[in-house]
């Protein structure tokens, strides 16, 4: 593969996993997991 | 990296499998408490009863860890894979349609105990260090654990908005599909793997080899003290912020804090573990832990500071997994990985046990965490030094068969 093309494909997956990472830490921000998030303490 | 016989099994596709099979096994595992709410108040149990199955699973994740180990390296992991995505599925679908607390009990906590015990770290990670290089091990190691740290980062939300959006026992028959997926994975895993050095020792003569040497038990200390202060401070951090005056969300934003920066540290330290003494960073690690736990009980509590230190914490928080089994590697050789580094997960298990239950009891008897913390850092300072003496250098038995 063309090293300019490696390059390219290399970033744009660390962007989508940064995108990613960054969508699922604002998931932790739903009002329902709040409120179960009492419940994990009981289950480790 | 190694080669392989087979062709398409190569290092990346078991790295990859292997990653994958963790942010399932993980990943499903984390959303337990998400199933206490809707599950006790359809059933009618109390908290208890169903706090219960869990702690047993716990437990018989960790005392399932060294046989799944051991059948793995016996029979190999490719059909252990199968067995425990099996029991797991089986666990997963059984408890959603468990009417009493002792049909909770045996699904929820022995079948996906048992599953967890071979679909988790032990065996998955003896597969990986069998298919890396020495140099390349520890980072293989590392990206294996970060897989870990993504699927419990990773699939709690999807848990979440799977029971919002189609009710508990369907959420749970979703998961177990999820886990299903790691049946047609394990046939990558299947590596039919041929022991080089140690190949003529028996299981018994191996843990007999194990339990002689201090470094094992340096180890499995070490792994202890992980176990109680992840266990301690997952449970009980969002507690204590929150009687201190702050917002669940604040608690719930340094949880997810944590699970972000567990994937960059699991990362580096497996990193760091091939170019540096892996034992060197234990020490770093515990010791780093002291200073945190002191520091954060020393300053005034406020959103940034609770957030800073779960950040920090995060790095630290399953960084120390592609050392410990890194160094069980090194030491004892591959033939036997999957069974030892089981044997010092039960050691962390047991530690998540006394975490979780002793942070709840000092509260209940002192009615503040400050003591419990207090253990925690005397606990760090003491794995430090267990971490220090640890000898890196493999068994005279793999030196010479080298």
């Amino acid at each position: 593969m063309n090293p300019n093309w490696r390059w390219f494909i290399g970033g744009v997956c660390i962007a989508l996993a940064l995108l990613l990472l960054a969508a699922i830490f604002v998931a932790y921000q739903m009002p329902e997991l709040l409120i179960d998030w009492a419940n994990l303490r009981y289950c480790g | 990296m190694t080669s392989t016989n087979n062709t398409w099994r190569t290092p990346l596709v078991i790295l990859t499998v292997g990653c994958i099979i963790l942010t399932l096994s993980m990943g499903v595992r984390h959303t337990a408490g998400l199933f206490l709410q809707p599950m006790t108040t359809e059933h009618g149990w109390s908290r208890e009863t169903f706090s219960f199955a869990f702690a047993l699973q716990n437990l018989v994740w960790g005392l399932g860890s060294p046989f799944a180990g051991a059948i793995a390296d016996r029979y190999g992991a490719g059909r252990t894979l199968l067995i425990a995505a099996a029991l797991y599925v089986l666990g997963l679908v059984l408890m959603s349609v468990s009417p009493t607390p002792l049909t909770l009990d045996l699904s929820a906590g022995l079948l996906i105990g048992l599953g967890l015990s071979g679909t988790t770290f032990p065996v998955i990670m003896g597969v990986i260090g069998r298919h890396t290089t020495p140099e390349k091990r520890s980072l293989a190691l590392g990206i294996a654990s970060a897989g870990g740290s993504f699927g419990q980062f990773a699939v709690l939300p999807i848990g979440q908005m799977m029971i919002s959006t189609y009710g508990w026992q369907s959420a749970l028959v979703l998961l177990a599909c999820g886990v299903g997926l790691i049946a047609p994975l394990a046939y990558a895993m299947a590596d039919g793997h041929k022991p080089s050095a140690g190949a003529g020792q028996s299981v018994v003569e191996a843990l007999h080899e194990a339990s002689r040497e201090r470094s094992f038990h340096y180890l499995f200390w070490g792994y202890f003290v992980c176990g109680f202060q992840t266990a301690f401070i997952m449970l009980h951090l969002p507690s204590y912020l929150v009687d201190a005056g702050m917002s669940a969300n604040v608690g719930m934003t340094a949880v997810a804090l944590i699970g972000l920066f567990n994937i960059f540290g699991s990362f580096y330290f497996g990193w760091a573990g091939g170019r540096s003494s892996k034992k060197n960073l234990l020490v770093w690690i515990y010791g780093l832990r002291a200073v945190a736990i002191f520091v954060f009980m020393l300053i005034p509590l406020s959103t940034a500071t609770a957030w800073i230190f779960a950040a920090v914490i995060g790095i630290l928080w399953l960084a120390t997994v592609p050392l410990t089994n890194g160094l069980i590697a090194q030491i004892f050789g591959l033939r036997y990985m999957s069974m030892l580094t089981g044997v010092v997960f039960l050691g962390h298990q047991l530690g998540s046990f006394l975490g979780a239950w002793l942070g709840g009891r000092i509260f209940d008897e002192t009615g503040s965490y400050s003591l419990a913390w207090s253990i925690s850092i005397g606990l760090s300072i003491l794995a430090a030094i267990c971490s220090w003496p640890v000898n890196e250098k493999p068994l005279a038995r793999l030196s010479a068969a080298t």
